[in-house]
């Protein structure tokens, strides 16, 4: 099929018309809380509809991940809903389908939501919870052949190597970042410092990745209200709008068929974020690159245009701080503050988007970043889940 | 494989095709690979109209839209295209992840950018590499035939692909 750029890529019309009110996390731990998903996703739900000054009859959209919207509103005693949705992860989807539903007039005031949870996709050990098991997640494995899933940024990463020829260290700065500034974050899972020869030394899981270059299996849940620029002008906190939002995949998008590490989805929406975006790298002030595995945060650096391909590693090594193990680009960006997936817990982006949230409306706590007006979100990985966010704080 | 052979293993039934492998993705757009499975066939769906082969196997040609798709018979040689190693899995008949385990995707020589993904035989970590070239091979696996690879010329020996 044609490769032809779509002239109409860069009209965007929603761009500061829809606004996040307000975020809020349960936090989250690396073992099972003994609590449901929809116990975890109801709490952070609560507390960010009363931080926005909002009760159950202001709520008119519902969109989350792996909790039904309608058991949601059911739970939480929503009167009337005139949209829900439950796209698939990462929360890019999410975040697309509820500015995209608030802009075009389906609703006015959207509840969304995501729960991390720990299922037998990331953690087998979630089956010790008899609860978990009886859930109708458990699945069928697939054959050990299979490049689905996590399997297939293993086999990415080792094409990366082999193209490239680069040390194992130049993933092991994405995961110590994560690491020192989860110390910062109390709703982190894991908070302990690591060093190189932590990270070097970690127990190999898939070669060429080992435990510390994959995201943290936690329980825990992140909210979020989405509504008009003009409402949430009126609510108490500060307002952050919606600058651009980009989903991208290309038609090769099986982990295995996927046509290179020079084109796959990361290069289509990065391609369409940039067009639709009223600023780029020059202009941010604090990045979220996805990290579910290191592997795809190298691949963000090189495809968001910090650094060539191949080159993010000795990219990240200029700019960090080898004393705290911190990338701070320019002296002045830090990336992935709370933490990460790989620190925070594996959120499937909802963290990155909370976080970015809070540092715009400076409720960052000690980890604020000083004056931060602009966050530029890379989301996903290469396949069927590359996403993009810019977000600015409202004037 | 005999002509005869061949025939029979077209023969199962759906049914009894989804109880010799299970937990495949065995569906109406798949069915006709894991029938070539049982008689020792690597077949990848190619386009009866246009000639492009494609994969995994979907209903319509992704180049022309034709429907026109005949699982076809791959040659099964190829060049390593991701190579990684698991040291731990789901539990599988006869896969030894204290090994460990290698997992190789392979540019089938059909098609540029065509690709199988199967383990290795006969060959330890420091023996399958990206641009290994490998030939076809059939094992075991609880009972149903696996098709895997076998390394027949390493990477930057003569002939082979450059990094």
């Amino acid at each position: 099929m044609s490769a032809a750029r779509n002239p109409m890529r860069d009209r965007n019309p929603l761009r500061d018309r829809v606004a996040f009110a307000g975020a809020a996390t349960t936090g989250f731990v690396p073992r099972n809380s003994g609590r449901s998903m929809l116990s975890l996703t109801a709490q952070a739900s609560i507390d960010v509809l009363r931080q926005c000054g909002l009760t159950a009859a202001d709520v008119d959209g519902v969109c989350g991940s792996l909790v039904p919207a309608p058991t949601m509103q059911s739970a939480l005693g929503i009167p009337e809903v005139s949209w829900f949705a439950n796209p698939a992860m990462p929360f890019g989807n999410q975040v697309a389908a509820a500015v995209s539903a608030v802009h075009s007039g389906l609703c006015d005031v959207v509840l969304a939501y995501h729960t991390a949870y720990r299922l037998p996709w990331n953690t087998m050990s979630s089956l010790k919870d008899p609860f978990r098991r009886s859930s109708g997640t458990a699945g069928v494995s697939p054959a050990p052949e299979s490049l689905f899933g996590s399997v297939g940024y293993t086999a990415w990463a080792s094409r990366y190597i082999h193209e490239f020829g680069v040390p194992k260290e130049h993933f092991g700065y994405v995961a110590i970042n994560d690491r020192a500034n989860a110390a910062a974050n109390p709703a982190a899972a894991m908070r302990t410092p690591i060093t190189m020869d932590d990270y070097l030394g970690a127990r190999m899981i898939r070669w060429p990745l080992s435990l510390l270059d994959m995201d943290v299996p936690v329980d825990g849940a992140d909210a979020f209200v989405i509504t008009t620029a003009e409402r949430a002008a009126d609510l108490p906190l500060p307002a952050v709008l919606v600058d651009a939002v980009a989903l991208g995949a290309t038609a090769h998008n099986e982990e295995e068929q996927t046509d290179s590490l020079r084109h796959h989805g990361q290069h289509v929406t990065v391609n369409a974020l940039r067009a639709r975006s009223s600023f780029w790298l020059d202009d941010v002030d604090v990045f979220f690159p996805y990290d579910g595995f290191t592997i795809i945060t190298l691949n963000w650096f090189e495809n968001a245009g910090w650094c060539k391909p191949g080159e993010a590693g000795s990219f990240l090594e200029q700019h960090r701080d080898p004393a705290t193990g911190k990338i701070l680009i320019d002296g002045r960006i830090p990336v992935n503050p709370h933490g990460g997936a790989l620190s925070e817990g594996g959120t499937q982006g909802s963290g990155h988007v909370r976080e970015a949230v809070h540092q715009l409306q400076g409720l960052a706590g000690e980890r604020q970043v000083p004056d931060a007006k602009r966050a530029l979100l890379t989301l996903g990985g290469f396949f069927f889940n590359a996403q993009g966010l810019t977000l600015r704080r409202a004037d | 494989m005999t002509e005869t052979a061949t025939a029979a293993a077209g023969q199962v039934s759906d049914e009894e095709l989804l109880a010799r492998f299970p937990g495949q993705p065995v569906d109406h757009d798949s069915a006709a690979h894991y029938r070539g499975r049982l008689a020792h066939r690597l077949l990848i769906n190619r386009c009866g109209d246009c000639g492009t082969w494609h994969q995994p196997p979907r209903p319509v040609c992704p180049a022309c839209w034709s429907s026109n798709v005949v699982a076809t018979e791959v040659a099964g040689t190829g060049t390593v295209h991701l190579a990684i190693f698991l040291h731990q899995g789901p539990p599988a008949p006869g896969v030894d992840y204290a090994t460990p385990h290698p997992v190789v995707t392979v540019d089938l020589d059909e098609q540029p950018g065509l690709r199988f993904t199967s383990t290795v035989v006969d060959a330890d970590r420091e023996r399958v590499r990206v641009g290994d070239r490998v030939a076809l091979e059939w094992i075991d696996r609880g009972g149903a035939p696996l098709p895997v690879f076998r390394v027949v010329e390493a990477a930057g020996s003569a002939g082979g692909e450059s990094a």
